[in-house]
């Protein structure tokens, strides 16, 4: 058990590292990985001054802000997984010999996904940064609630991690432009997860989609972790207490356990039958 | 343009920087020097090298793809490197163990496609897919989708794409690589007939295997680092070795050291081991039948028996290790050591 | 064989050019309509990405012309991704399959596979616009005020001339670049979408850095069809429509005969350094 958790992490963590990092010099390489995650919250920035005129103190604004930092975390892994079935089956054509090789495939795909954490990491904590030097994000770091956070963050990057599994071993059957499914997904999900704006904003008949989605209870407490009570300024979550939130998120945790591992079963044998190990897409 | 040759190079030479190379380490490796061929138009002309010796690099310049370093080059009279916009209309290649098109489309669409690139009429494409595909025996996969293919199908429909352009000048990079005995064949006879009915066309076929460009080429230059070392027909570079005598010899297993000594006995000018199943194979290339004493001598001096001997005439192959020193499996492991050592 | 049927000699010229974009949009028209998944991928949840945008202006209670700001921006969003993914970095897996070489060696134009990427790949980024533009405009209650729907036009058809023209001045740099140009298309995403103002006026930039992004031809584009489109457009706009097409035109003239030069100039220098044949996984 141990040997094949050992065999089927370390080499693809490696890997992975290998080949999100070595095709260029390390400036270009960070500049490359901040580019995008940076952009990005450039984007919400600028929406937010375009049109509000209560500037950084309202709590909307750190809302946004924060939300969007931590979910470069799901767009990172949720693209790292399906770009690695993607690498590994159509770019060096190796996903065959991986597949034979006495691994586990969902183990495998956590490894990969663990450079694109690494360099998402690098990316968060620069947004953090900028937020708090140019952009005027009320941070204090002695307000912070420390091993909450990191409890939390932890939590959450394992429910993350299976929903990399499911997205990856989704990838497995998926024969035409297979590159945006992760990304996709994950911009999609920003709609349901009350990232960027509280849920109580979305109408009623969607936002049950968003209480499912671990998302939701995780960056609530990353929130409340880093920003104290000023996050409580949003009705959607403010009934639950902390302990709630941990509770519910382990719960969802557990159960995003189970479909990762019940849909990695069902994907797998989908792509063995339709011959999609070694499939090529290009077109 | 039609009095020229079909190819000309003078002093083509290629070199290719090392990416990443280390201080101390070559920075650059030369894969073709000094290269002169000409090749008339209606010849079936081969280039015999083990692998790494330039042969593909010479097909790349020829077919526009690849600058020369140093040297010209010409097909159908036109400068490749100046002039590549009169070259490509004239050229098609097809390389072995590639594929091409997309596995998405069938093969009679892929073949379309490639036709459209050449501005063939859709009405002249599909006759002529038609009629290729027939002569191949592919007609009835013309429907399949390219990935569903077998390797040997899918090169055949990729021999199809380089021959539906009915170009002048036909480019084959070791088109039989990695295929079974029959679709090797199959392949063989297709470009034969070809030649044959196409009277004016040429191709440049490279191969290792030198009973392909015994059987197919009229003339064959023999390639080795980038070098061409000899060229001509196939029947006068094997005649080149008529006065020698060459003798095939099976013996039982010999010990490491031994081959050495024999390449020292009076008359003996090289000698070619391949260590099989529980035996040894000899070549033995002698400047006289009298030489053969002393071999048989040495061998028993060393405790080998022999299992069997046979006197035959000279290949390709031996040509290659007069030239070379070594064969063709041998000249290609110390290119690869070379290439290792940077 | 000995027949090997001709009717007619082999086309060469604009014909050429024109049956080579047939033929290299085929494979990606048919493979469109043999996989059907794309649809879910290229559609619906790019949807929901745009949608997340006009929720933000919602929470932060943006006058309601900014949601249609959103809608035509997550429909554009469909244009810069075909012209980096389908046409762009497309070359490179042309590359790694071995075809490259192959449209290299005919004697067709590369500016022809170019386009005919782009124009095989215009379904789904057309269907993508389409669904993005009608589903939001339906589901947001987005009220349009077209002013001239003869400058529209006009802006539409220069923005995508500059802006494929623009695409094939990157593809030529692909075809350089090995697994980078993977990296780099990535890149080139998001930032395009802030810096071009995908979903918000580049009027918030100020002058200075708005008219350093009207380098990217979207940016202006963007900016003159939202004067034309909405009520509120005129009073948020960056420069006036005239001068935005005027600035559109130089753009599309300049980024075309850039995009011809470039690959040309690629071209020669990939068959130098042998970069058209190698492959670097």
């Amino acid at each position: 058990m141990f040997k094949t958790f050992s065999r089927s992490f370390f080499p693809a963590a490696w890997l992975g590292w290998q080949i999100e990092s070595n095709w260029t010099d390390p400036f270009l390489f960070l500049a490359f990985s901040i580019a995008k995650p940076i952009a990005s919250v450039l984007i919400l920035v600028f929406m937010y001054n375009a049109v509000s005129q209560a500037g950084p103190d309202s709590p909307i604004y750190s809302y946004i802000y924060l939300g969007n930092a931590f979910y470069i975390y799901v767009t990172e892994v949720m693209a790292g997984a399906s770009f690695s079935i993607l690498d590994d089956r159509e770019r060096y054509r190796s996903l065959k010999y991986i597949y034979i090789a006495p691994v586990s495939i969902p183990i495998y795909l956590f490894g990969r996904a663990v450079a694109r954490f690494t360099t998402g990491t690098i990316a968060v904590v620069i947004t953090l940064v900028a937020g708090v030097l140019f952009f005027g994000v009320p941070f204090n770091p002695l307000g912070v609630d420390w091993p909450m956070f990191f409890a939390a963050l932890a939590l959450g990057i394992v429910c993350l991690a299976f929903m990399g599994i499911i997205i990856g071993s989704w990838t497995l059957i998926i024969r035409t432009e297979p590159w945006f499914v992760g990304e996709a997904t994950a911009a999609a999900l920003y709609l349901f997860s009350g990232a960027v704006f509280p849920l109580s904003i979305l109408p009623v008949w969607l936002q049950p989609v968003g209480f499912l989605l671990p998302m939701t209870y995780w960056l609530e407490l990353i929130r409340r972790a880093l920003l104290g009570p000023g996050a409580a300024a949003f009705p959607t979550l403010s009934a639950f207490s902390n302990a709630e939130l941990f509770g519910i998120l382990m719960l969802i945790a557990v159960g995003f356990g189970i479909v990762a591992f019940v849909a990695y079963r069902y994907f797998d044998r989908r792509a063995r039958e339709e011959g999609m190990i070694d499939a090529q897409s290009n077109f | 343009m039609s009095d020229q040759p079909a190819i000309k190079t003078e002093n083509l030479g290629r070199i290719y920087k090392i990416r990443g190379a280390k201080k101390g380490e070559a920075r650059q490796r030369v894969a073709l020097a000094d290269v002169n061929l000409e090749v008339p138009r209606g010849e079936f002309f081969g280039l015999l090298g083990p692998n790494g010796a330039g042969k593909t690099t010479l097909i790349k310049i020829l077919t526009t793809l690849l600058a020369p370093s140093t040297g010209r080059a010409f097909v159908a009279g036109y400068d490749v490197a100046r002039q590549p916009q009169e070259v490509r209309p004239r050229i098609n290649m097809v390389s072995g163990g590639e594929s091409s098109g997309y596995g998405l489309l069938t093969v009679r669409e892929n073949l379309w496609m490639f036709g459209q690139f050449y501005g063939l009429d859709t009405k002249t494409t599909y006759a002529r897919i038609d009629e290729l595909l027939q002569i191949v025996g592919l007609a009835d996969r013309a429907r399949t989708k390219t990935s569903d293919l077998s390797t040997g199908l899918r090169q055949k429909m990729n021999i199809v794409r380089g021959f539906l352009t009915d170009p002048e000048v036909i480019f084959l990079d070791e088109p039989t690589l990695g295929l079974d005995v029959g679709a090797s064949r199959d392949i063989r006879h297709f470009v034969r007939r070809w030649m044959d009915d196409r009277p004016g066309r040429t191709v440049l076929l490279t191969t290792h295997y030198m009973v392909e460009a015994d059987e197919l080429c009229d003339r064959v230059a023999i390639i080795n680092n980038g070098r061409v070392l000899a060229c001509d027909s196939p029947a006068n570079l094997k005649r080149r070795l008529q006065r020698e005598a060459i003798f095939k010899l099976e013996v039982s297993p010999l010990r490491n050291g031994v081959l050495a000594a024999f390449e020292q006995l009076p008359g003996v000018r090289k000698v070619v081991h391949s260590p099989q199943d529980g035996r040894s194979e000899l070549d033995l290339i002698l400047e006289a039948d009298e030489a053969l004493g002393g071999v048989v001598t040495a061998l028993n001096t060393h405790g080998a028996h022999i299992l069997n001997l046979q006197k035959r005439e000279p290949t390709l192959e031996d040509v290659f290790v007069d030239l070379v020193g070594m064969s063709m499996t041998e000249a290609e492991k110390a290119g690869e050591q070379e290439l290792m050592g940077g | 064989m000995s027949t090997l049927i001709t009717t007619r000699p082999p086309d060469r010229g604009w014909r050429l050019f024109v049956r080579t974009i047939v033929a290299r949009a085929y494979p990606r028209v048919i493979g469109q309509q043999r996989e059907k998944a794309w649809i879910f991928f290229e559609t619906f949840l790019p949807f929901l990405a745009t949608v997340g945008y006009i929720y933000v202006y919602r929470a932060i209670q943006a006058p309601e012309d900014y949601i249609g700001f959103v809608v035509m921006g997550g429909a554009m969003t469909a244009f810069w991704l075909n012209v980096i993914w389908a046409m762009a970095s497309q070359l490179y897996w042309e590359k790694e399959s071995g075809n490259l070489a192959l449209y290299i060696m005919a004697p067709n134009s590369l500016m022809a596979i170019l386009l005919g990427m782009a124009l095989g790949g215009m379904l789904a980024t057309c269907l993508r616009a389409l669904v993005i533009t009608v589903l939001g405009t339906l589901l947001f209650g987005i009220s349009f005020a077209v002013s001239s729907y003869f400058q529209l036009f006009a802006v539409f058809v220069l923005t995508m001339a500059a802006l494929y023209g623009l695409g094939m001045l990157l593809a030529s740099l692909f075809l350089l670049w090995g697994r980078e140009a993977w990296q780099i298309a990535t890149a080139l995403q998001e930032p395009v979408y802030f810096i071009s103002g995908f979903y918000f006026p580049v009027k918030s930039f100020g002058f200075a850095v708005a008219l350093a992004a009207s380098v990217l031809p979207l940016t202006l584009g963007m900016d003159a069809m939202r004067q034309l489109v909405f009520a509120s457009g005129p009073s948020l706009g960056f420069l006036s429509v005239e001068v935005e097409i005027a600035i559109l035109s130089v753009l599309a003239v300049v980024f075309i005969a850039a995009a011809k030069f470039w690959l040309d100039f690629m071209e020669r220098k990939a068959i130098e350094e042998g970069t058209l044949t190698d492959r670097r996984r």
